[in-house]
């Protein structure tokens, strides 16, 4: 602690250069909140998917993608399942075009089938007693800016109304708990009231269908066994189970790997900075430190000294640029347009320990060269200035 | 001395220097190439995919969807409509006369990528003249399908990026199993894709209705003609549009996202970088402050000594976003790739590279001007007396 003063001075011999690498490293790692923290959201997802629940849905799109509740009941009847909950969605936009939404109008089987997700027992009765009644989660409460009471219209120009109209009013009860795989957000509303009020030919077919599993070893095996049994059915299925849909490696590309790589590459950028801003400053000072050896410095003090003064920007910014990441996680959900499914960065604890093990590093290698070069040093050519 | 001969002398003892400095000027070399490298591998993605749809669409075709319809697969042509477009004027006509137009289906299949996990191609239908509208489609092995048999082709790309796409592998249909009978290639987005008999996938999945139609115009300038005709016909609602006007409207779609996030990403790294950049010319000036001042003392200006600093910061960076982009094109130009249900080619094209360089030369620019103003203005006896 006593040397600090001596490493702030050596720091601020040169305050442009101390502050350009400060806001350097800063930048990268804001980048690396950002990256590692995309990750983070990631892992939670599929920390929180189920390992016993497998979703079923319609293997062709357009016409053939709804499925008579008939298949609910005959997936109900396999061995091994343990419960069976469906919905479909009124999908369109509130007022614009540009702002796309999306409600869940779920069965009555989904309380039990989704008992996890903070939604209390009242809540949850409010929705079933209340027809066109929707429980709305905190963050679209935020997004659309609802409280209960308020009325929420949808327009869904791609699905038929017996009225003719496309026009969904939707009434808030609460406000509750989001869950991490339901990004940004989620409306719940009741399947009963969306069924009714659906044109004949469009009524009792569901969007999805869930299934609980009684072994959650065998979540898997149950996918294939749906898919087994309407395989030669006028509509066959494609089933996944909860924890394969949420993996974002099955989404096309792995995007944990790209975040990797980008955070790597601004911590290269850094290592290489810091690097030669030591290298540099060392070498500016080397008859101090020839100083400090012959009043009786040790190589560890001097090299101790080095490896702090590399520390200090990369740890300062480091922190910096983790806040700033972490306050850009919590503005960007207003930056963005709404509805779009962009997974939020999060920064928790996983993120810290990667950004303060990634400082630690790039200080050990920039400050390396540099302290092994004044352990070698000849004190009396240093001394000498030549 | 004129102005231009100062500059050149001026700057070609700088970069004389530079081995003296090396280290330090690798910062912006490094520090623009992770930037640049990592920006064009991102946009090598963009790049790609706009391509592979840019290719499907030919000037010379029509694409009719219903009103509004924003993609093939959630648009829908009924069957009685169909002929009123077909018999339109402006569609070019075969040897037999009859209208160069086809009835197509386009919709999402369930498929196994390569590495296993799940996800989804398009499944189109072709009518007979699908093959003769498009003069890039080739089989490359196997046949093609016969009408009204159940039977599919399937994309070149399809083979690499999923599995059991051979021939005699087999797609599963709601009447049963499909074998895959022949390999096509158009060098395009349908590379990725399966097509069958459109008549015959129809009654497979009870399907009232069309998803599309492609038509040959008589010539390029004939669409407005076919536009009036199916707009003054009240009988039919659609939307039609330049097929390759189409499909850059999706491949800006498609892409408009990923472009954003290449640019926040590239713009933070950019970021980054410019700080770095204007560390080392800082440094550069200072550790050059009684060279430089000796220069002014001998009568030079100040502007060629501002405008050398610049110069060496442009050529550092340049070398430095040349160096990423080299890096981005070895690592990913020409691989094949899949985003959502597109197949492609990974492209580091030369506007990309010229993109990248360009970048980093504002960058410098940027990081440039302040040192190099440092160093005109600082006074020379000063400069001279400094250690």
């Amino acid at each position: 602690m006593k040397y600090l003063p001596l490493v702030w001075a050596a720091v601020m011999r040169k305050p442009v250069r101390a502050v350009l690498t400060l806001l350097s490293v800063m930048i990268a790692f804001t980048l690396f909140g950002l990256t590692i923290g995309m990750n983070a959201t990631f892992d939670a997802v599929q920390k929180e998917a189920h390992d016993d629940r497998v979703f079923t849905g319609a293997r062709f799109s357009g016409d053939n993608g709804f499925m008579p509740l008939a298949m609910a009941r005959q997936i109900a009847a396999l061995p091994g399942v343990a419960g069976v909950a469906y919905n479909s969605a009124v999908f369109g936009y509130h007022q614009v075009p540009r702002n796309r939404v999306f409600v869940l109008m779920t069965d009555a089987g989904f309380q039990k089938m989704f008992a996890e997700w903070p939604i209390t027992a009242q809540q949850w009765d409010l929705l079933h007693n209340n027809r066109t009644g929707i429980l709305v989660s905190r963050a679209m409460a935020d997004m659309w800016k609802l409280k209960p009471g308020d009325d929420f219209t949808v327009a869904a120009p791609q699905i038929k109304r017996a009225d003719g109209t496309n026009s969904w009013t939707l009434h808030v009860l609460a406000i509750v708990g989001d869950v991490a795989y339901m990004n940004p957000g989620y409306m719940l509303g009741n399947f009963d009231y969306y069924n009714k009020a659906l044109a004949a030919g469009w009524q009792d077919r569901a969007s999805q269908i869930f299934v609980k599993t009684t072994d959650p070893d065998g979540s898997a095996a149950m996918a294939q066994a749906i898919d087994h049994h309407f395989a030669s059915s006028a509509l066959p299925t494609q089933s996944t189970t909860e924890k394969a849909a949420f993996d974002i490696s099955n989404s096309g590309i792995d995007i944990a790997a790209v975040d990797i790589d980008i955070a790597l590459a601004g911590m290269f950028m850094v290592l290489f900075l810091t690097a030669n801003g030591i290298a540099q400053s060392v070498r500016e000072r080397f008859a101090e430190f020839a100083t400090l050896k012959t009043i009786g410095f040790s190589d560890r003090g001097v090299m101790g000294l080095v490896f702090l003064e590399a520390a200090l920007p990369c740890v300062l910014g480091a922190v910096l640029g983790i806040a700033l990441a972490a306050g850009l996680a919590h503005v960007l959900p207003s930056l963005l347009p709404p509805g779009n499914g962009v997974p939020l960065p999060r920064v928790n604890a996983t993120v810290l320990v990667w950004a303060a093990i990634s400082a630690a590093a790039v200080a050990l290698f920039s400050s390396a060269l540099p302290a092994l070069r004044l352990k070698q040093m000849d004190i009396a050519t240093a001394l000498s200035g030549r | 001395m004129n102005l231009i001969r100062q500059i050149f002398i001026v700057a070609a003892l700088n970069f004389k220097s530079l081995p003296q400095r090396f280290w330090t000027s690798m910062v912006i070399v490094v520090g623009l190439g992770a930037t640049i490298g990592v920006m064009l591998s991102m946009m090598s993605m963009t790049t790609g995919i706009s391509r592979a749809y840019l290719r499907a669409g030919d000037p010379g075709r029509a694409i009719v969807v219903s009103q509004g319809a924003e993609g093939e697969a959630n648009s829908s042509i009924s069957r009685s409509m169909a002929p009123l477009i077909l018999d339109a004027p402006g569609i070019a006509r075969g040897r037999d006369g009859k209208p160069l137009a086809d009835r197509a289906l386009n919709m999402g299949v369930p498929v196994l990528r390569a590495n296993g996990t799940k996800g989804y191609t398009t499944l189109r239908g072709f009518g007979p003249n699908g093959v003769a509208l498009r003069p890039e489609f080739r089989m490359m092995s196997g046949r093609m399908f016969r009408p009204g048999k159940r039977e599919m082709i399937v994309g070149i790309g399809t083979q690499t990026m999923f599995q059991h796409m051979g021939i005699g592998d087999t797609i599963i249909m709601p009447d049963g199993e499909w074998p895959i009978v022949g390999v096509f290639s158009t060098g395009d987005i349908l590379d990725g894709q399966i097509i069958g008999d459109t008549e015959t996938v129809m009654n497979a999945l009870h399907r009232g209705g069309y998803n599309s139609i492609l038509a040959r115009l008589s010539s390029p300038d004939s669409l407005d003609t076919f536009k009036r005709a199916m707009t003054t016909n009240p009988a039919i609602s659609v939307t039609v549009m330049r097929h390759s006007d189409w499909y850059r409207k999706i491949a800006g779609e498609q892409t408009a996202g990923l472009i954003i996030i290449a640019y926040v990403v590239g713009a933070v790294m950019t970021l980054g970088a410019l700080f770095g950049c204007l560390n080392t010319m800082y440094a550069a000036v200072s550790l050059r402050g009684r060279e430089i001042a000796t220069l002014r003392a001998l009568g030079f200006s100040a502007f060629p000594v501002a405008v050398s600093v610049m110069l060496e910061a442009v050529a550092l960076a340049a070398g430095g976003g040349l160096i990423g982009a080299a890096i981005a094109w070895l690592l990913y130009d020409g691989k094949r790739d899949a985003f959502g249900n597109t197949v492609f080619f990974l492209t580091v094209s030369p506007g990309l590279v010229g993109l990248g360089v360009s970048w980093a030369v504002v960058v410098a620019l940027l990081g440039g001007i302040a040192p190099s103003i440092r160093a005109a203005r600082r006074p020379v006896v000063e400069a001279l007396r400094a250690t």
